[in-house]
């Protein structure tokens, strides 16, 4: 194994042998360039989900307090399922938790508990899609009625696509971990990166649940 | 415990492992995987849509959406893109360090996915210059049918199409990308770094322009959206399904905006060169930066507005139905929060390229270094919230219109902090008028104009009288035409010697920018007095008492459209041809100008030490960065500060090879660097412009640092008007003998000493050197056939032609030709006669700056081209014959005696009788 040495947080690189040095990046930053990539694309979804709020927001000012929700076409106003979804919320917050454990389990070098801290999280954002959908079924209007369905699928549905890419960010990492035995406690950058994605994608839920759900 | 791969540094080889798969491979798979995805799109919604029972079956809209981005993807997996992550997440074991794709080695490397910067930035450069080419046509289309009022080309229909095509072209798929791809090609030379921080990413960002342009380039085959660039609901929701390619296409175009703009940010935040503090950071990186920051916190507004537009017109939804409680205004709202710092995107990147170029032909540093950057900032921030500007009309809440007018006045003040910062520049500074320069200035004359008539339009009442008004299109066509288009120009000229490592053609340069300049201002200033007159912007047609103004404007535009042929044609051939480019023609101080022209493939041979500001033109000692030579040339440090100046006097001398081998020797003495003067008055200019050229070809090649120009006026002003501009350590003077140098008459030594001050060195040159060709690479040796057409004006006029475009060494090799025998007076005499010719057509070369030679010989012109080329060593042969005496078994006869030497036959008339 080649000889390695601390150049950033987060992350080791063997040294090389003579000649002129191709591209790397932390030279001197205590920041890896990964880490930063991920913050950035985050910020970018953030102003994303923002457009779709925007969206919902003038949607509903455009409606007297006391009449939103808005009525169906059955004339009665939409109902949501709070509780459930409630539930729903704590289990993806939840999902945030294991997945923090499971990368503490690498870094005290324990990599099966790093594969069931994972196999765990993806389990929990399983769960919640599939309530997700299941909720979408029954909740008795689709995305055409009135701007409040309009908004309401669209905000939920590409939270659920965002859900669903955590998710697959979570299997390539898993198989990064299982079939190449990748990261270690001084790297693990794309995990870290991964991780943050869904913690990201946690946090918006709540903000999302509380908006449109409670209030 | 076990840590390996991805940590893993390959060892690196200055010949690192290069794919070796054609490119037949790699666009056959494209091909393959543009169907495969246009089979998936059709069947993912047909799968869903049968399994759910949904009627109808077939809904070409939604079909053409899937479609249309799986297609995307298949060909985006096709050409390669996704290869390194489809290993990785298949749990292979793959290098981060994985350079096979790195590096153009033939032309075939910039069709094919590159991770070089410097590729992918010249595959941005060609291909968004494409799309510049149909936005103009999309433009001039437009001015035709405007061109007198009535019908002319197209119906209303048509005609929104084509505005609304010409606007998205030029926005998405020329102005954002170009600065994209001038970024991408200098922007991590200047901070030191050998790539960009994802490579992978950077090629993805450029492919994906492909389809994603295509697409917009090719809706009006389908029915063109025309809802205007702007794509408005509810217009947008009914529009054809030219307006669902424009939806898809402005996603695709979007988001490799996006991650093009994530991998700037992180390139400049983590791979700046030790030393590089953000107070020493070029403008264009921050001007890179702040624009970046737009993209990624702006641009996911247009992709979430396209996305509910896409939404109401495939998925029946309700956002923009007011019927259903959606909102019209809501669109406007959401767009322009992103479209209003899309402006800025548009802009910013092309303030830093200015902020450059001043500096440089000023040589003075900038003024406000650090008020231009922050400046830069405040107009990225406030750029945020003055969206609803647009708006004062639209019936939005009226509350909104003043807090909006006040913040968008506000935003004249860093803008105006940049002008003047601009001006501070160049004020008293030493204007060098390169094309570059033009264009710089060109742009703060009509950048001013554009960003005064947008003051005017923010402002409440006048908005509402004049919006949708012609004053509009001038505003906007002054700020991103005048601005933005402008600062393109100049990068790409700046740039050119940079990315080519050949020079473009500096006459022809500054005719582009004249005929632009003048074009522009007469297209568009008119435009302000329509616009007043009430004449309504997005109509095909238009009352009466606009019609002169139209005519007028219309056939204005000619002048644009020739100035653009001008400019492809300069790229063009001084891409193929043009002379070698020196590292550093400009004398910049910034990184990418202390790297070879074209750089080397990992740009720096070793990491680069930053040590002071980018722009400290004349203070002694100041000096940016020192950059490690490469082991071949001596392995030392290479800064531009700390060269020293030799300054090189010569007139009819300088392109000598005594004064040339001179230089070669002194300047492997040490880091000497070398500026010609070259006094010439009047009629001279063009022949001392034409032999500085070729001293400096000579020179370029030999590896040495030369460079100069012509001043008008005698040597001594020639040596004054350097001096003050530069410090300099020597001077050398190259003179003709005593006796038969006018120079040295004049006592030139001793005033030359007075006039600097410093050690003169003299170079003496025999005359029949000064006029002889140079020998060596980086001139033409032009062999000329001639014999009749001695003497003529059009001989002289084509190889002076030649010589403006390359430099030229020349020789003249007149075939006599003669049938009977050489001894009687008759052959005598058209000997004597071929030889006065001959020696009045090689004074009239050298003249004209063109080092030429030759001699008569005895035979036809065949024997002749095999004696220029095997005795002078000629690289190219030309013949000239007269025309009507039917040359073409000449040339066959001289094609065949001397192939594969290239031969271009020249016709050329008769010399009129002498006296007449």
């Amino acid at each position: 194994m080649a000889t390695t040495d601390l150049t950033s947080v987060g992350e080791v690189r063997a040294t090389s042998g003579d000649g002129a040095i191709p591209p790397t990046i932390d030279r001197t930053r205590n920041i890896s360039g990964g880490m930063l990539m991920m913050i950035f694309f985050i910020g970018s979804e953030v102003m994303l989900f923002a457009s779709f709020f925007a969206a919902y927001f003038f949607a509903r000012y455009n409606i007297a307090d006391n009449d939103w929700p808005p009525l169906n076409q059955a004339g009665e106003p939409f109902k949501l399922p709070v509780l459930l979804t409630g539930v729903n919320t704590a289990v993806l917050v939840a999902s945030s938790f294991t997945l923090h454990w499971a990368e503490h389990r690498l870094k005290l070098g324990d990599r099966k508990g790093l594969q069931v801290g994972m196999i765990v999280t993806m389990l929990l954002g399983a769960a919640f899609l599939i309530v997700q959908l299941n909720e979408y079924w029954h909740l008795g209007f689709t995305p055409s009625d009135t701007a409040f369905g309009s908004t309401f699928y669209a905000l939920t549905g590409l939270h659920g696509a965002h859900v669903a890419v955590g998710l697959l960010i979570l299997l390539v990492m898993y198989i990064r971990i299982t079939r190449a035995n990748d990261f270690s406690a001084k790297f693990a950058t794309p995990l870290a990166a991964g991780s943050l994605y869904w913690h990201f994608v946690d946090v918006v839920w709540v903000i999302l649940f509380l908006l449109v759900y409670v209030l | 415990m076990a840590t390996f791969a991805p940590t893993h540094q390959e060892p690196h080889h200055h010949h690192h492992e290069v794919d070796k798969r054609p490119l037949s491979y790699w666009w056959t798979r494209a091909f393959v995987g543009t169907i495969v995805g246009i089979a998936v799109g059709f069947f993912i919604p047909w799968f869903f849509r049968f399994v759910f029972g949904m009627e109808p079956l077939w809904v070409p809209e939604l079909y053409y959406t899937v479609i249309l981005s799986t297609a995307t993807l298949g060909f985006l997996a096709g050409i390669g893109c996704f290869d390194y992550w489809m290993k990785y997440i298949l749990g292979h074991r793959v290098s981060y360090e994985d350079h096979s794709m790195h590096g153009a080695y033939s032309w075939r490397d910039y069709f094919k996915v590159n991770t070089d910067h410097k590729v992918i930035g010249i595959q941005y450069m060609v291909t968004v210059f494409f799309f510049f080419i149909v936005g103009g046509v999309f433009a001039e289309l437009v001015r035709a049918e405007l061109s007198t009022p009535g019908q002319q080309l197209v119906d209303g229909e048509d005609y929104n199409g084509l505005f609304s095509s010409h606007a998205t072209v030029m926005i998405f798929l020329f102005v954002i990308p170009a600065f994209a791809g001038l970024a991408n090609y200098i922007l991590p030379i200047m901070i030191g770094a050998k790539d960009m921080a994802f490579p992978r990413l950077n090629a993805l960002s450029f492919w994906m322009l492909i389809p994603g342009g295509l697409l917009l380039a090719a809706s009006p085959i389908v029915g063109s959206y025309s809802a205007g660039w702007t794509a408005y609901t509810p217009l947008a929701v009914q529009g054809s399904t030219g307006q669902t390619m424009f939806e898809v296409a402005v996603q695709i175009v979007g988001t490799s905006s996006i991650m093009a703009a994530i991998n700037f940010m992180v390139t400049i935040f983590t791979m700046r060169a030790p030393g590089m503090t953000v107070w020493r950071m070029p403008l264009l990186v921050w001007a890179n930066a702040t624009t970046s920051a737009l993209v990624i916190f702006g641009t996911p507004f247009i992709a979430g507005s396209q996305f509910m537009t896409l939404f109401d017109r495939i998925m029946n939804t309700q956002f923009f139905n007011p019927v259903g409680g959606g909102d019209v205004i809501m669109y406007q709202h959401v767009f322009w929060f992103y479209s209003h710092p899309a402006v800025y995107i548009m802009m910013l990147p092309g303030f830093g390229i200015i902020s450059e170029i001043l500096a440089t032909f000023s040589r003075k540093p900038v003024f406000g270094y650090r008020a231009l950057a922050f400046s830069t900032v405040a107009i990225a921030i406030l750029g945020f919230g003055v969206w609803a500007h647009h708006m004062f009309v639209s019936g939005m809440a009226s509350w909104l219109r003043i807090p909006m007018m006040l913040t968008t006045i506000v935003i004249a003040i860093p803008t105006g902090v940049k002008v003047f910062s601009w001006l501070g520049t160049i004020w008293d500074g030493k204007l060098h008028l390169k094309t570059p320069m033009l264009w710089a200035l060109g742009f703060i004359f009509t950048f001013v104009i554009g960003g005064l008539s947008g003051v005017y339009l923010a402002t409440v009442p006048i908005d509402i009288a004049l919006t949708d008004t012609y004053f509009v299109v001038a505003h906007i066509h002054y700020v991103f035409f005048g601005g933005s288009v402008f600062t393109i120009f100049a990068g790409v000229y700046y740039w050119f010697p940079k990315m080519t490592g050949r020079m473009y053609n500096e006459t022809w340069g500054q005719v582009h920018f004249w005929l632009t300049f003048v074009g522009m201002n007469v297209t568009f200033f008119p435009m302000h007095w329509l616009g007043f007159q009430g004449m309504p912007r997005r109509v095909a047609d238009y009352d009466e008492r606009f019609a002169a103004m139209n005519e007028f404007i219309t056939m204005s535009t000619a002048l644009m459209v020739v100035g653009t042929l001008i400019f492809f044609a300069n790229m063009a051939y001084s891409w193929a041809k043009g002379p070698k480019a020196p590292w550093n023609p400009w004398r910049g101080r910034t990184l990418e100008w202390l790297v070879s022209s074209p750089p080397s493939t990992f740009n720096f041979e070793a990491t680069p030490q930053v040590v002071g500001g980018p722009y400290q033109y004349g203070i002694e000692g100041a000096r940016h960065a020192v950059v490690f030579a490469p082991e071949e040339i001596g392995g030392g440090e290479l800064t531009e500060t700390e060269r020293r100046t030799i300054l090189v006097v010569a007139s009819e001398t300088v392109s000598s090879s005594t004064l040339l081998d001179e230089i070669r020797r002194k300047s492997k003495e040490g880091p000497w660097r070398f500026t010609f003067a070259v006094p010439a008055k009047g009629r001279d200019h063009r022949s001392a412009e034409r032999r500085l050229q070729v001293a400096l070809a000579v020179l370029a090649e030999a590896g040495v640092d030369a460079n100069g120009s012509v001043v008008d006026g005698g040597p001594i002003e020639a040596i004054e008007k350097v001096v003050e501009e530069e410090p300099v350590q020597e001077v050398m003077l190259a003179t003709y003998p005593s006796g038969q140098s006018g120079w040295m008459e004049n006592d030139m030594l001793d005033r030359a000493r007075k006039a600097t001050g410093l050690g003169i060195t003299r170079v003496v040159v025999r005359r029949d050197d000064a006029v002889a060709p140079a020998p060596g690479s980086g001139v033409v040796a032009l062999g000329v056939v001639a014999n009749d057409a001695l003497g003529t004006d059009g001989l002289g006029a084509a190889i002076r032609n030649r010589a403006d475009q390359q430099p030229l060494g020349v020789t003249l090799i007149c075939p006599l030709n003669l049938t009977g025998p050489g001894w009687t007076d008759d052959a005598s005499k058209v000997r004597d006669e071929a030889v006065d010719r001959a020696q009045r057509t090689i004074g009239d070369l050298v003249d004209a700056g063109v080092p030429a030679q030759g001699e008569v010989i005895d035979g036809d012109e065949a024997a002749a081209a095999r004696v220029a080329v095997t005795a002078y060593g000629a690289e190219r042969v030309i013949l000239f014959t007269l025309r009507g005496e039917g040359g073409e078994a000449t040339v066959e006869a001289v094609r065949a005696a001397i192939a594969p030497v290239e031969v271009e036959h020249v016709v050329v008339d008769a010399a009129a009788p002498a006296g007449s």
